[in-house]
Order: structure tokens, then sequence, then C-alpha cells
């Protein structure tokens, strides 16, 4: 488009807001810090080709193919894979039962800030809002920053050897991050038909069951199944510590050298995530 | 029904939003509120609801000073305000027998809001909230596959479901195109009239105000700047009114050219001044 004459003259527009330095600072601190931990982590790809290493290698696929798929084997290993499902299935169940409460009361726009609580007197506010909401906050870092190996070997001390530690060490440590993320999931949430239903004389309950559950559902179940997936995966690591499950199999195998068991053992763990991302592939897309 | 005294509010590391609102509204009476973007008028409605409390100043309801009601007493008083919102504060997931159900949360108890959601309580009297809207057929649609106006109308049959004394439309037609605005604003009014309900609504067409309401309320810079019958509000108020604020300038400058957006649609209620 052609300017008139009476175009605005140059000097009129605004001033282009000054150069911040963040981005500058920013990726320089990025780029010393990968510097510096590539040489603390000892990250050195000639160990590779140094004396055995590659013979070792060598070995530890030689001894994999192929995998022992032998009727007797698979027949045995039944029985450890529906115990990795039963474990992750019950681990995360536990998770979404500890992870649900801790993560409402967690939810700063549910406790204490933001629209919901503009005529909640201030003391109203402390005692029956940010003191939950920082407690629950504080239980669920402590749940989640404890790793489930670590969970697992305590609770193996606790109640003995079994799958049962391993669902209690998925449910502990899961539900502390299930409950944070339901925490953050909620709190984007649009606060708008929260008002709404508060203005009208709802309750909490009310709010929450009209106004939050509805807009959150699907990246929540989204988030508690991709857990689940993550659940299966788990439940192997924790086999190590004598948790049961497809685990302790892969942990027995490594010890005696039996490669080509190993080998069929992540083909079924292979197999159960992918069956889990399918399922919740499946429970996603309904719920869009 | 309201009874203001030297409202004001301040936001947080703010300028007054509102400044010193002092204003009666009798029960049953419609007003209209208009004035610039900006003014205060979205303030005031959330302080007549009951979500925000004044800095200072007095709020009294039905002889009442809200500042000493108990929680429990709040909740109830807002169970008696219904409020309409610019935009569509439902939410799209749900159908919107549940959006209009949800007019009931004041008073049901938990259980009752859980079990409603598997199979809807009383959705007979969605469906007649509905009809009232001019939409039944919409009873079971899911509420984000409806249109703007369509969405609207739902928050209004939540508001008949909700069946409130007092009706806050804050802007309810400014999401909407100008025939259905027409349609929206004469239901709105229409349906308070027949129910006797308070009926406060903020306005960005001065025009609509003019033409539906008996009392027409300007706001300017969190004050009121006039409070009077539509007609004896002057082009010369209007223009202080909306001074400095180009936009408006322009809607004025249309309503005086004689160009109504709104068409010939606004027809007063009989008995209203023209």
């Amino acid at each position: 488009m052609a300017r008139g004459p009476s175009a605005a003259p140059v000097d009129r527009f605004p001033a282009s807001p000054s150069r911040s330095v963040f981005p500058y600072v920013f990726g320089a601190v990025l780029l010393a810090s990968v510097v510096f931990s590539l040489r603390e982590a000892q990250v050195d790809p000639r160990r590779f080709v140094e004396g055995e290493a590659l013979a070792n290698v060598a070995r530890f696929v030689r001894g994999a193919f192929p995998p022992k798929l032998s009727r007797d084997f698979l027949g045995l290993m039944a029985r450890p894979a529906l115990e990795t499902i039963q474990i992750s299935v019950m681990g995360t169940a536990i998770a979404v039962l500890i992870g649900l409460p801790l993560g409402l009361l967690a939810t700063s726009s549910l406790t204490w800030r933001g629209i919901l609580h503009e005529r909640t007197s201030r003391s109203g506010r402390w005692t029956l809002g940010f003191v939950p909401y920082a407690l629950s906050r504080a239980t669920l870092s402590v749940l989640r920053s404890i790793p489930e190996y670590v969970w697992a070997f305590m609770f193996v001390r606790a109640v003995g050897l079994g799958p049962f530690p391993g669902v209690l060490a998925i449910g502990v440590a899961y539900g502390g991050m299930l409950g944070k993320v339901y925490s953050e999931i909620l709190e984007t949430m649009s606060p708008r038909p929260l008002e709404t239903l508060h203005a009208a004389g709802a309750g909490k309950p009310g709010v929450i069951l009209y106004g939050l559950v509805p807009q959150a559902l699907p990246n929540v179940v989204a988030y508690t199944l991709y857990r689940w997936e993550c659940a299966i995966r788990a439940s192997a690591i924790l086999g190590f510590v004598g948790a049961g499950g497809l685990g302790q199999q892969i942990e027995l195998s490594m010890r005696m050298f039996q490669f080509d068991e190993v080998l069929t053992l992540l083909a079924i763990l292979f197999a159960l995530v992918a069956g889990v991302d399918w399922i919740s592939g499946r429970i996603r897309a309904r719920l869009a | 029904m309201y009874e203001l005294r030297g409202i004001r509010k301040v936001f947080a590391g703010g300028e007054a939003a509102l400044d010193g609102v002092s204003l009666a509204v009798g029960r049953g009476e419609h007003v209209a509120f208009v004035g610039p973007s900006g003014a205060g008028k979205t303030t005031l409605f959330r302080i007549l609801n009951l979500t925000l409390r004044p800095t200072a100043g007095t709020l009294v309801l039905d002889g009442r000073d809200v500042a000493g009601l108990s929680d429990a007493e709040l909740r109830r008083a807002r169970t008696r305000i219904g409020t309409i919102y610019q935009r569509q504060n439902l939410v799209g997931r749900l159908r919107v027998v549940h959006n209009v159900l949800a007019g009931n949360l004041g008073r049901w108890s938990t259980a009752t809001a859980l079990a409603s959601l598997v199979r809807p309580r009383g959705a007979e009297e969605a469906a007649r909230a509905l009809e009232q809207v001019g939409m039944p057929e919409k009873l079971w649609a899911r509420t984000d596959e409806l249109s703007g106006g369509q969405q609207q109308r739902v928050a209004i049959a939540r508001v008949l479901v909700q069946n409130p004394d007092v009706i806050l439309a804050d802007e309810p037609v400014s999401s909407v195109d100008p025939s259905l605005a027409v349609t929206i604003v004469s239901l709105l009014r229409d349906l308070s009239h027949e129910r006797r309900k308070t009926l406060l609504m903020n306005l960005h067409s001065v025009e609509l105000a003019l033409a539906y309401f008996p009392r027409i309320v300007g706001i300017r810079d969190g004050r009121i700047h006039f409070d009077l019958a539509p007609a004896r509000v002057t082009r010369e108020l209007l223009a202080e009114l909306y001074a400095g604020h180009r936009d408006d300038e322009l809607q004025l400058e249309r309503l005086q050219d004689g160009t109504r957006p709104f068409g010939g649609a606004c027809r007063p209620l009989p008995g209203f001044a023209e």
C-alpha cells in the first residue's frame, strides 16, 4: 500500500525495548555446564575400543542370539509377566489414591489463591488454605524425590519379598509424581467456569466436579496412563531388589549369563509396554 | 435490593478501579451500565455478585451489610444472584444439560451433584429452560459444539434454573453479532420482567442500553458520571462519558448520524420511556 503524505514521521514510532542480556547469559551458562559435565561425567567413547570392551559386547550379543523361545521357558515366564502387569496396575491405582487428594490440596487456585478466595478472610486463607497446600506440596516432593528403587528396598525390609513391596514402591513414588502433575494441570485450567459456579453459590466440591474435573479430565487421564506405562518398566527394575515380576527373572538370567533368556524377557517387556501404550492411546482418543 | 455507599476497589499495585460508587437499586428494577472500557463496570459487577470484596465502602443486600455475612450466609446470598458473563464461562467438554443444571449447585449436596453427572437430575427442568431461550433441541449436545450465541443462551438457561432474585449480565452480547445481540438483550429483559427479577446489565452499546432500559448509569474512571432515565441522557453527557476513547466516540457519531447497527429491532417494553 502506498504511503500517503500524512503518514506518521518515523520518529513518532515507539522505541524498541532495550535488548535483554538474559538470552546471552543463559546460553553461555548452558554451554559451560555441558562442557563441564562432559569432563566430570567422564564421557569418553575411546573406552569402547580399549581392551576387552568390544569382546565383552560381542559375547553378550552372541549369547543373546538366538533368544530362548523354548515352550518350557515361555510357559515359566507367563506368571512373572502377568505379575508385572498386576504390580503396575495396583501400583498405579495406589498412586492415584495418594496423588489425587494431595494434588487437589496442592492446587493453589483451589486452596488459597485466585478468584475463589477473594472474599475469604486472611486467617481463613492461611489456616484452611495455605497451610494444607504447603504441607501437601512438601509431602509430594518427598514422595517423588526418593527413587522407587529405594522405596522398594525399604518395603522389602518391611513386608518381605514378593510383588507387594513393588506395588507399594510404585504407589508411593508415583503418587508423588501424579499429585504434582495433577496440581499443575488443575492450576492451568481456565478459572472462568470456576468463577461462574462459585458466583452462583456452588461450594468447593461443586466447583471441582462441574468446573475443574471436566476441563482437566483428558490431561489427567492421559498422564495417569503414561505413568502406568512407566510403572511396567519400573516393575522390571524393582524386580532387581526382589520385588517380583519380570524384573526378578531378568536379574536372575543376567546373573547366570543366560543372555538368550534376557533377550526373550526384554522382548516380553517390550510387548507389554507396547500393549499398554496401545490401550492408553485408545482411551485418550475417546476422551479428546 | 442493593444499596452501595462509597464503594472503592483498589487492586494490588494498581490504581483505584472503583472510586466512591454510591447507588441504590430497587427490587425488580432494570438498570443498564454504560461507559468506556476500563471504567470499572466489570469490577462493580464482581462486587455486586459477591465474588470480590470492596477495599472500602458498604454493600447492603436486602437490608444486610454483606461484610458481616458468614461464609455459609455468603454462599446462600450468592445463590440468589445469577451472573451472565461476557465470554462463555461454560465447560465446553460437558453436555449442555450439565452446564444448565449447574445452576442448581448452590442447593445440591455433593452426592447429588456427583450423581447428576452420571444421570442428570431434573433434565426436564433443563429442557424447559432451554425452551425458554429457544433451543430445546440442544439439551444433549456437547457444549463446545455450539456457536458463541448458542452458548450465551445456555448461560441464560443456567441462570433460569438457578432462579435468582437478581440477574447480573456483564456485557452479555459483546462477542455476538448485532442481530443476535438484540435477541439476547430483549430475551434477558423479557424473562426478567415476567419473573419479576432485578436486571443489571453492562452494555458496550449505548444504543441497546437506551432502547431497552428505563435507567442508565454512566460510569467513567471508577465513578458514576450520571444516573438518569434514557430520555434525559443527552449527547453532551455521552460525549463526556466517552471522551478520549476513540472507538466509543465513533459509536456515538454513528448514533448521531442515524446509522443504527441494531436496526429498528430495538423496541422498549410498554410503559418504559422512549
